[in-house]
């Protein structure tokens, strides 16, 4: 096998990285392919609890990387889902703990067994965004439709290119079709005017990812949530399938799907 | 990969493509050191990185692998990665585009950077001449000019045009979405519910004040509907 590693990643903070892992991840999986999702966030670990598992953890990638264990003793394998795995990191510890050559050769190891490996980045530009990002051959940026989580994507994306990371795609996250009917939030097409990168996919605002986040339960195992679908078809697009994309425009409200296909497919 | 072009003022420019691995620059370098070896020695190049971001271990290896191995002269170091410009500077490196000796003056004909590619969040262009920058200049992006700058795209990011002090030069943008442009020494402002906002503009400095208007000049009573 050799996965394709992912790293997940936005620069802000509070856009939804790590709830876009645990469901991308998961719906993934539920597809029936080998993944693990890697917690990058050394220090302020997020990952396990959203994915329901940090009363599973023994043994930490840190751990694995001090020599306390083998690699393959830090997975944590999910209950729910066949072949779900992820892979916890330190609370205790901060981002120098890791280094960039050590998250390659994590990556490398992981390839060999896996289908897919997203890695969680932690916000910021610095050192554990690197570290996270170091490994991976693509990436996913994820924002929200706000002018301060736009730009800080954009700062991703240049510091994603001088990486060579490909293809490097966008998730655009929290998306409340009211408030930009109204003009109130930019919409998907502004967004992609300002990163001029692919879009993958587009995950309407829902109180279910607060829930699901809170009880440990990945949302796309629940069929019915928007937010849901949005995750899966992402999935999907991830792992190669022409979905099309979700129509998000509120009914009567003309535009905004016409100006995401003119700006998707340029007609 | 590396390439050599000639320049200006029979200056080297050494491109350092921006999608090279970084594992790379140790067998890059030996074959530049190996094709350059009997021209290098002593010869004025321009190191040019693109946008990528230089740590200062990989600023060590540089220097140890290509400027003193090779025995060349480094006119200026390009990345328009800002942090990386800040950390050339502190170590005391021209990280400025270097203005034609002869021509320093005529910056309309002579040291005109046009740069084809839009910048992004914390890509900064520092240039001694004119800049045009055929694409957009994001939020968060910088362009820093002695001439003037055109932009041929949006500019949301900030512009200093003039930049040692000339308050001659002018900003042209293609879409004007940018809260504030720098000329010489003055700042101008505006606001996203002014008129020129998302309109084709010049900025420049008269009697001591920044002016906006519409670029091209319009007559007025077209002026809405030409630019809207």
């Amino acid at each position: 096998m050799t996965a394709r590693v992912i790293v997940v990643t936005s620069g802000k903070g509070g856009v939804g990285k790590t709830t876009a892992t645990a469901n991308l991840a998961a719906a993934l999986a539920n597809m029936g392919k080998k993944v693990v999702a890697v917690d990058g966030d050394v220090g302020l670990r997020n990952l396990d609890v959203i994915m329901g598992l940090e009363n599973r953890i023994v043994y930490t990638l840190i751990d694995a990387l001090d020599g306390t264990c083998r690699l393959n003793q830090t997975f944590i394998r999910d209950k729910r889902i066949e072949n779900l795995f992820m892979i916890p990191t330190a609370q205790s510890r901060t981002k120098d703990a890791v280094t960039a050559e050590q998250m390659i050769e994590v990556c490398d190891e992981l390839r060999r067994e896996f289908d897919y490996v997203l890695v969680d980045s932690p916000a910021g530009i610095e050192a554990g965004f690197r570290n996270s990002a170091a490994g991976a051959d693509e990436a996913l940026v994820v924002t929200t439709p706000e002018v301060s989580a736009v730009r800080d994507a954009d700062r991703i994306i240049g510091l994603l290119e001088s990486m060579n990371k490909s293809p490097i795609r966008l998730i655009v996250n929290r998306i409340r079709p009211h408030m930009v009917k109204k003009g109130d939030m930019l919409g998907v097409s502004d967004v992609l005017d300002i990163l001029a990168i692919d879009l993958i996919g587009m995950v309407p605002d829902d109180e279910a990812v607060v829930t699901s986040s809170n009880k440990g339960e990945p949302l796309v195992l629940s069929s019915a949530p928007p937010a849901a679908r949005a995750f899966r078809n992402i999935a999907s697009r991830i792992a190669g399938s022409d979905v099309p994309f979700m129509n998000l425009e509120l009914p009567d409200s003309g535009s905004l799907f016409g100006k995401i296909r003119r700006a998707i497919w340029g007609h | 990969m590396i390439k050599l072009k000639g320049m200006y003022d029979s200056m080297l420019r050494c491109i350092i493509s921006e999608d090279m691995d970084a594992v790379d620059f140790v067998k890059e370098f030996d074959e530049v050191r190996g094709k350059g070896k009997r021209f290098l020695p002593g010869a004025k190049v321009v190191l040019d990185f693109g946008a990528r971001p230089l740590s200062e271990e990989l600023i060590r290896d540089i220097m140890s692998d290509l400027v003193w191995s090779s025995g060349m002269y480094v006119a200026a170091w390009i990345t328009y990665d800002a942090a990386t410009q800040d950390l050339l500077k502190r170590i005391g490196l021209p990280t400025s585009e270097p203005a034609p000796s002869a021509r320093t003056n005529e910056r309309a004909l002579g040291g005109t950077l046009l740069l084809q590619r839009s910048l992004r969040s914390g890509q900064r262009v520092e240039h001694a001449g004119d800049v045009i920058v055929a694409g957009h200049v994001n939020d968060g992006a910088e362009v820093l000019a002695s001439g003037h700058v055109t932009v041929l795209g949006r500019l949301n990011g900030l512009v200093h045009a003039g930049n040692n002090g000339d308050e001659t030069a002018s900003v042209i943008a293609r879409s004007m979405e940018a809260l504030q442009v720098r000329i010489g020494t003055k700042i101008g402002s505006l606001d996203r519910d002014e008129r020129w906002w998302g309109k084709m503009v010049i900025v420049r400095v008269s009697e001591g004040s920044v002016f906006i208007d519409y670029w091209p000049a319009v007559k007025s009573e077209n002026r809405d509907e030409n630019a809207g």
